[in-house]
């Protein structure tokens, strides 16, 4: 218990000082908040100019697809807010700052999170929650008492699925005393799932569910709240796929930090 | 305090080739030499000791302390510190520890350092009423009241650097590392922190280490010297005793009031192992090595045979005797 | 002058070349956004022949390229400047006896090369075993296709030369520098072909520079318009080079300034 409550006084240290941080440029923060929504609405723009010119994308409407979109960027803001390390490789191994948060008592994952956190990045959870009501209500949507829960529920483990792979994936650097441009990468493969799994072919497909699972972070357990039968079973799974992949992230981290220490220079 | 027993560190360091076609082919395969930064280190210290660990770049200094400080983990041997093994038990052990590495900072850099000291302080679990004492103190030690709720960025180097060495000790650690703590600095801030050090040795009896390029600093600090020389520890003594097994001896120089020449002194001063170098007709100077009985000698010989205007004593500084560790060990040309 | 600048174009292409897991990761970022891309916009066309101008195999041959081009026109130079700029390194710039824009124009070009003969070279080649990807038939076209791509290289260095001077005013502008590239991938027509925009926004992005930078290259890569509108492509890149070209002219004379009296 008293573990808990030191983290947790840890936390909002951490939090006040982010804070403090950007309000020293006040200019940057409202650049970076731009382009957070700038980025959220891009994809919105591509959805709606698509559809524009097509009907159905593989039996999907707009507004289904608009959907799945704005449940995807919840747990996705989520995660980019307590996992923004995207620079650890040039931080943290280039200019060394590991071996400061190797001689700190607290774990050094939850160190390099804690000073990377950006909690600007809540917004995107009022931009999905928008998006997704909108879609909602031109779907004519209805929820039960207890879909809520499930919804946080949900969004918790499609963050912890982003979590666990971008940890295993930034753990590369470990092994690389160089650049490893681990943040375009980053940059990238956040984009999958949001679209309905079976536009892709099998192999994709396969990727997507079994081995860098994004699906489970959009469509699956946004199928749930459409009320699409056929994918209940993956939407059910979610949390499992959440916890799983987090411990993968978590057990390379830690064979990374390993390895660091074995090697270093 | 600190045991270290037969301490090795291998590094596998990748051999870049030459030109365009070697670099693509490093993209595929690459040639790797293993290199040892560390070879068989052993040492121990006390509890409330100083001392220093000195080196060329590239003798292993920086791969020791990384490992003292549980950073890196040793290929080889063992270390013991409080009683921890740091690679083993370091969320533990670095509770003990403070360190400043002197080229990185710690400090928030768009932040005051006194956030940065809050933020330490709920990291280390530091007691509130003790902790804000101690701080208070090393405020007032380190004389940065005046600028430590300035951001980091408006520091000067010597301004931040107080501040980093006040956060490293902000848990009141048993132990203390100085990775180069005064690089850079100018002498006033030089000798503020060494004060500062000397003091908290003395009344914390805090064990000091540190790794330094700056002769003076091993001066006024410490009376035990670490040596290392390619991985290899080449000496571990009091500095006096280092002057003595690196030192050129001591210098003599005779200013003659009428005008004499090298045979005439070395007549007088016989079969004493002694060099006479002469600088002019008037002034010769005699190196004796450093031993008790011979510099009275021939103090006494050539005074009571010669008239005398001048004397001067001339004994070798520590910054010669290091140069001179590391010039004669510098045939085989070091990696760094 | 022209040998440092070669030399500055090598240096940069052997850096690359050094970071090992930094190509690797490069690769597999372009191999899986291009097959994901394509196999998105197979289901949008679904059944259908022809959407905004384009056929199913054209559009292929759009994304394929569209990556591919990105691959050389794309660098971070704003975001290094901004660096060297909060670090304080490019006072020592300065006072080099060179021109600071060339010299991060010529590493972006280095870098440029490098991507463009280790990226997409191969990749293109890798993608077109698996997709039915048709190249341009004649040397008329090949040689189109380049000329546009040089321009859309300069045109996109320009830009971000733009906002790395802006840094010189703001000292922080990541968030800008971080829209203004994912405002480039979507007004370019990276992501989405400006013929499939509706009427006005295309009217309104007639206006603006970014298609120049992927839109006109490849879709002249993949035939879809006759050579005349090619050749009118190209000419208005080479128009919009020299418009940008006078914004950075001020404002980096006024960082100058600026740098001189304030000291950074």
């Amino acid at each position: 218990m008293g573990e808990i409550k030191h983290v947790l006084g840890i936390f909002a240290t951490y939090l006040g000082q982010y804070f403090k941080t950007r309000l020293a440029y006040r200019t940057d923060f409202f650049g970076e908040l731009v382009s957070n929504l700038i980025n959220e609405l891009i994809n919105l723009v591509f959805i709606v100019v698509v559809f524009q010119h097509v009907p159905l994308l593989n039996d999907w409407t707009r507004d289904e697809i608009i959907f799945i979109y704005g449940f995807f960027l919840i747990p996705y803001a989520l995660f980019s807010m307590f996992f923004g390390f995207w620079d650890f490789n040039e931080r943290y191994i280039i200019r060394g700052e590991m071996d400061r948060v190797l001689t700190r008592p607290l774990h050094n994952l939850a160190q390099v999170c804690l000073e990377s956190i950006a909690p600007d990045r809540i917004f995107g959870v009022i931009t999905g929650l928008i998006i997704m009501g909108y879609a909602a209500i031109q779907l004519d949507l209805s929820f039960t008492w207890y879909d809520p829960f499930l919804f946080v529920g949900l969004v918790v483990s499609g963050m912890l699925i982003y979590g666990g792979v971008y940890t295993a994936i930034a753990a590369i650097s470990f092994f690389s005393d160089s650049r490893t441009g681990i943040s375009p990468m980053i940059w990238n493969i956040q984009q999958y799932g949001r679209y309905p799994v079976d536009v892709y072919n099998k192999v994709i497909r396969f990727v997507l569910t079994y081995v860098l699972p994004f699906a489970f972070v959009g469509v699956y357990p946004a199928a749930y709240f459409l009320r699409k039968e056929t994918w209940y079973a993956y939407a059910a799974f979610t949390p499992v796929v959440g916890i799983v992949f987090f411990s993968i992230g978590l057990v390379v981290w830690n064979w990374g930090v390993r390895k660091y220490s074995g090697a270093g220079s | 305090m600190i045991q270290v027993n037969h301490l090795q560190k291998e590094f596998r360091i990748h051999q870049a080739r030459a030109g365009l076609g070697g670099a693509f082919r490093d993209l595929f395969s690459r040639e790797y030499k293993t290199v040892k930064a560390v070879d068989d280190l052993s040492f121990s210290v006390e509890e409330g000791e100083m001392f220093a660990l000195i080196g060329e770049n590239g003798a292993g200094k920086s791969t020791t302390i990384k490992m003292l400080t549980g950073i890196l983990n040793p290929s080889g041997g063992e270390i013991v510190i409080n009683g921890f093994v740091p690679q083993k038990q370091r969320e533990d052990y670095v509770r003990s520890i403070g360190v400043v590495f002197g080229q990185r900072s710690q400090l928030w850099w768009d932040l005051s350092p006194l956030e940065s000291f809050r933020l330490l302080k709920s990291v280390y679990k530091v007691e509130e009423h003790e902790g804000q004492r101690w701080l208070d103190r090393l405020i007032e030690e380190l004389d940065i009241g005046s600028f430590v709720s300035q951001p980091v960025r408006k520091l000067s180097l010597g301004q931040r650097m107080r501040c980093e060495v006040a956060a490293a000790l902000i848990h009141k650690p048993r132990l203390l590392f100085l990775d180069e703590p005064t690089v850079g600095l100018d002498v006033l801030v030089k000798q503020k922190i060494r004060e500062f050090l000397r003091n908290l040795n003395d009344t914390e009896h805090m064990t000091i280490l540190l790794t330094t390029h700056d002769v003076t600093d091993i001066e006024a600090l410490c009376k035990r010297v670490l040596v290392m020389d390619k991985g290899k520890l080449i000496f571990d003594g009091l500095l006096e005793n280092l002057k003595e097994k690196w030192g050129n001896g001591t210098e003599v120089a005779f200013q003659f009031k009428k005008r004499t020449s090298a045979e005439e002194l070395r007549t007088v001063l016989g079969e004493l192992p002694c060099e006479i170098i002469r600088e002019n007709d008037f002034a010769l100077r005699v190196k004796v090595s450093r031993s008790q009985e011979m510099l009275p000698f021939v103090l006494s010989t050539v005074m009571a045979s010669f008239d005398i205007s001048d004397v001067k004593i001339m004994e070798a500084s520590t910054e010669d005797i290091v140069r001179n560790i590391y010039s004669t060990d510098s045939e085989v040309v070091s990696h760094g | 002058m022209g040998k440092l600048y070669l030399e500055l174009i090598r240096i940069r292409f052997l850096t690359l070349l050094a970071y090992r897991v930094n190509y690797y990761s490069g690769i597999i970022i372009y191999a899986i956004n291009i097959g994901a891309y394509y196999f998105l916009w197979g289901a949008i066309y679904g059944g259908q022949q022809q959407l905004g101008g384009l056929s199913v195999e054209q559009m292929t041959a759009y994304v394929a390229i569209a990556w591919m081009s990105r691959a050389f026109y794309f660098n971070n130079i704003d975001m290094e400047m901004a660096q060297e700029v909060r670090e304080g390194k490019v006072a020592i710039e300065m006072i080099r006896p060179y021109n600071y824009l060339s010299v991060k124009t010529a590493q972006a070009f280095g870098e440029g090369i490098f991507r463009m003969l280790f990226f997409a070279a191969p990749g293109i080649f890798l993608i077109s075993l698996f997709i039915p990807f048709q190249f341009p038939s004649t040397p008329e076209a090949w040689g189109m296709y380049l000329l546009s791509l040089m321009f859309a290289f300069v045109i996109n260095t320009q830009l971000n030369l733009l906002t790395g001077l802006v840094t010189f005013f703001l000292f922080r502008n990541d968030g800008m520098m971080r829209a203004k590239r994912v405002v480039v991938d979507l007004l370019s027509g990276l992501v989405l072909p400006i013929s499939f925009f509706p009427g006005w926004a295309q009217t309104l992005m007639g206006y603006l520079p970014f298609q120049a930078i992927n839109y006109y290259p490849s879709v002249i890569f993949t035939g879809a318009i006759p050579a005349s509108r090619a050749w009118q492509m190209i000419g208005f890149q080479a128009i919009w080079v020299a418009v940008i070209l006078i914004p950075i002219f001020v404002l980096w004379r006024r960082a100058q300034t600026k740098l001189v009296v304030q000291g950074g």
